[in-house]
């Protein structure tokens, strides 16, 4: 693996049981992603866009093929190294959102550190309300998930990804449910983060304004890349 | 403390789905406690009412025997113990010893007159010390006239019978004998041998017993005198003969026997033999201290050489005790079929509790929390309902005992089994309250732990998925 590398994906197949019906998610992407890349994948529904996060970010394993992070192949490390991986180098914003119900905003964003371990409270409070701030919640700060609209959640899932200062997040469809002012104002924070922290993006989008901030634009089809495109090179 | 946070909000969060399941492990634990509560005071009841009403601690008899002492030893009695006078000063003399009684159970003849006939009637009785049985067993209701006078402040040397109420109605259904306090009877004795023996008495009460109908119904009482007498167990005093009479008694050896005659006998002086009674008790019950080992006390017993050995009470009972242990064990059973049963919906419902949230236990690992976390979120909400729970059955079933008086009324022929007749009552005990508790902390410990591992050896996403 180059050491330039955050991610690389070798043949990686992902089949799994639909009913009684056989589904091929992903047929053999090979695939590698430099450090600091801010990275879109695009293709239709079902295509294999998801798959593709979900094998970086190690919430699925593959059928086949080989998932580097960090330099050590996927397959070899053990659950707890796997875990330490999630916890430590990935941000992951669920295209589900998948907060916390019982959780406020704020306790929801928290939550990553606690995991973490940051000790500090006047940190941890810094770095939440940073977030909380750049994803336009503040006036949310004590509501619960279900108390919240779509976009909002979804701000929530954002912040959560980014607050540990992840070296890699992984977002799915992030901007689904926000309207157009607040996509832009998100994608600005992700593009800023990115150049300031040097922190690798990559998103699985439908939105052209994702597509544009990108600097690669990976399109994929039927679980196979199809065009793999970096743009200004 | 994030755990206890998400534990306490979603307990919060799903109310009515937590009261259900409090008031399931509530109700569980009110079962366990009660159960075990009823098992153990069927079971200490029974022991207790054996010991207090008709066998003490242990049943000392000859080793002669064959048999184990019974309550119902009449018809065939067992062989007299040897020496009770020594027995006794020992029991006297042993710190352990609460209470001890002598007894000689056995069977005659009641002669008694009706309209100018002698009508024959059988009589089962127990020839006591009065004062000693009195001392040991509290089972005897007068009903008229006196039991020997005992706590009267009379001559207790009184002789005489005392029957049972229910012998007396069998009496005048059966031979239309209707006796009183006072009657004039005369007892005939039956010998192994054929021989008849026939001691004028009179009755001087008439008793019912508190417990265990079932076996005193059928017991009369009757002076240890009178016995004496009745069976010609009245001897000379071995202090009192020729030291050649002595030894040809004690002797076992036939040429010795046959040697006294040749060398000549001493000349026996009828004026100066001393009459003794040699009694003819067949068992001695004892009650021994509180904490005492009867095993112990029962070897140590052994080891005097006093030609006796010991039964526990257990062994002493007759049927008794087997059939007490009987329905202790369907009571034991019940238990244990309500303990299965609480356990198996309350593991369920727990489980399921769990695993309907599999999807937050993805999202959690998705997230990169260890499995630790994710067990103790779980475990706060689980200790923290089924704990307050438990602790509230425990409370619940103290009052409920209390207010039911603490006592359970069982089918009559039950509770004269099972404690001697009267309501079992029912005795408070630590075991219980922490053997539900125990139960109730194992089962949620289990029923949490068991779907987190299930929801975490899945992907995160398969996890997140809830399947």
């Amino acid at each position: 693996m180059a050491e330039n590398h955050a991610v690389e994906l070798h043949n990686v197949r992902k089949e799994y049981l639909l009913g009684q019906t056989k589904v091929e998610a992903l047929r053999g992407v090979s695939l590698a992603v430099g450090k600091g890349e801010f990275v879109a994948i695009a293709g239709p529904s079902g295509s294999g866009k998801s798959t593709i996060l979900n094998m970086i970010g190690c919430i699925d394993i593959p059928t086949r093929g080989e998932v580097i992070v960090n330099g050590r192949n996927t397959g070899g490390m053990t659950d707890k190294d796997l875990t330490r991986y999630r916890r430590i180098t990935v941000g992951f914003i669920f295209q589900t959102f998948n907060l916390i119900p019982v959780l406020d905003v704020y306790e929801n964003i928290e939550l990553p550190l606690l995991l973490q371990n940051m000790s500090d409270p006047k940190e941890r409070r810094t770095r939440v309300m940073h977030f909380i701030e750049e994803t336009g919640l503040a006036d949310r700060i004590g509501n619960k998930p279900g108390e919240l609209s779509g976009g909002q959640r979804q701000r929530v899932a954002i912040a959560r990804a980014l607050v540990t200062k992840p070296v890699l997040v992984l977002a799915d469809e992030p901007t689904a449910n926000l309207d157009s002012a607040t996509g832009t104002k998100i994608l600005d924070l992700m593009s800023e983060i990115n150049a300031l922290e040097g922190t690798t993006f990559i998103f699985s989008t439908h939105d052209s304004r994702i597509m544009d901030h990108a600097r690669r634009l990976i399109r994929i089809a039927d679980g196979t890349i199809t065009d793999d495109e970096k743009k200004g090179s | 403390m994030v755990t206890l946070t998400i534990a306490l909000r979603s307990l919060a969060r799903r109310k009515v789905r937590m009261i259900l399941i409090a008031l399931l492990v509530l109700l569980g634990t009110i079962l366990i406690v009660f159960g075990e509560t009823f098992s153990l005071s069927a079971k200490k009841s029974s022991r207790s009412a054996i010991i207090n009403y008709f066998t003490g601690d242990l049943v000392i008899y000859s080793d002669k025997s064959k048999e184990k002492p019974s309550p119902f030893s009449f018809t065939t009695p067992l062989p007299p113990v040897p020496d009770p006078g020594r027995v006794e000063s020992w029991l006297a003399r042993n710190e352990y010893v609460d209470a001890f009684v002598s007894i000689a159970q056995n069977y005659g003849i009641l002669s008694a007159e009706r309209d100018g006939r002698t009508v024959d009637v059988p009589f089962f009785f127990y020839a006591v010390n009065p004062g000693k049985y009195s001392a040991m067993f509290s089972n005897i209701v007068m009903k008229e006239g006196t039991f020997y006078n005992i706590n009267s402040g009379q001559d207790s040397t009184v002789s005489g019978v005392v029957l049972s109420t229910f012998q007396l109605k069998n009496y005048y259904k059966n031979y239309s004998i209707d006796l009183r306090p006072g009657d004039a009877v005369r007892l005939l004795s039956l010998s192994d041998g054929g021989s008849v023996n026939a001691v004028s008495s009179r009755v001087i009460g008439t008793y019912e017993p508190k417990y265990y109908r079932n076996v005193f119904n059928y017991i009369n009482f009757l002076d240890i005198t009178s016995y004496s007498r009745l069976y010609n167990f009245t001897g000379v005093e071995a202090s009192s003969m020729p030291a050649s009479f002595n030894n040809a008694l004690t002797s076992e050896s036939d040429e010795d026997i046959f040697g006294l005659a040749q060398s000549g006998m001493d000349k026996l002086d009828t004026r100066q033999l001393v009459a003794s009674d040699i009694s003819g008790f067949s068992i001695i019950a004892v009650r021994l201290r509180e904490g005492a080992d009867a095993r112990a006390f029962s070897d140590a017993l052994m080891k005097e050489g006093l030609g006796v050995k010991a039964a526990f009470w257990n062994e002493a009972s007759g049927f008794f005790a087997y059939i007490a242990a009987i329905i202790q064990g369907v009571i034991y059973g019940a238990t244990f079929l309500i303990f299965l049963a609480v356990v198996f919906i309350l593991m369920n419902t727990l489980i399921i509790n769990v695993l309907e949230r599999t999807g937050e236990i993805g999202t959690l690992r998705a997230m990169g929390a260890e499995k630790g976390f994710i067990a103790a979120e779980f475990l706060w909400e689980s200790f923290l309902l089924n704990g307050t729970a438990a602790l509230l059955g425990m409370a619940a079933s103290i009052i409920l005992i209390t207010v039911s008086g603490g006592s359970i009324v069982l089918p009559d022929v039950l509770q004269q089994y099972l404690v001697g007749g009267g309501p079992l009552i029912l005795q408070l005990s630590v075991r219980p309250f922490a053997e539900a508790f125990a139960i109730i902390i194992i089962v949620s410990l289990l029923a949490t732990l068991y779907p987190i591992s299930v929801a975490t050896s899945v992907t995160p996403l398969k996890a997140m998925s809830g399947n």
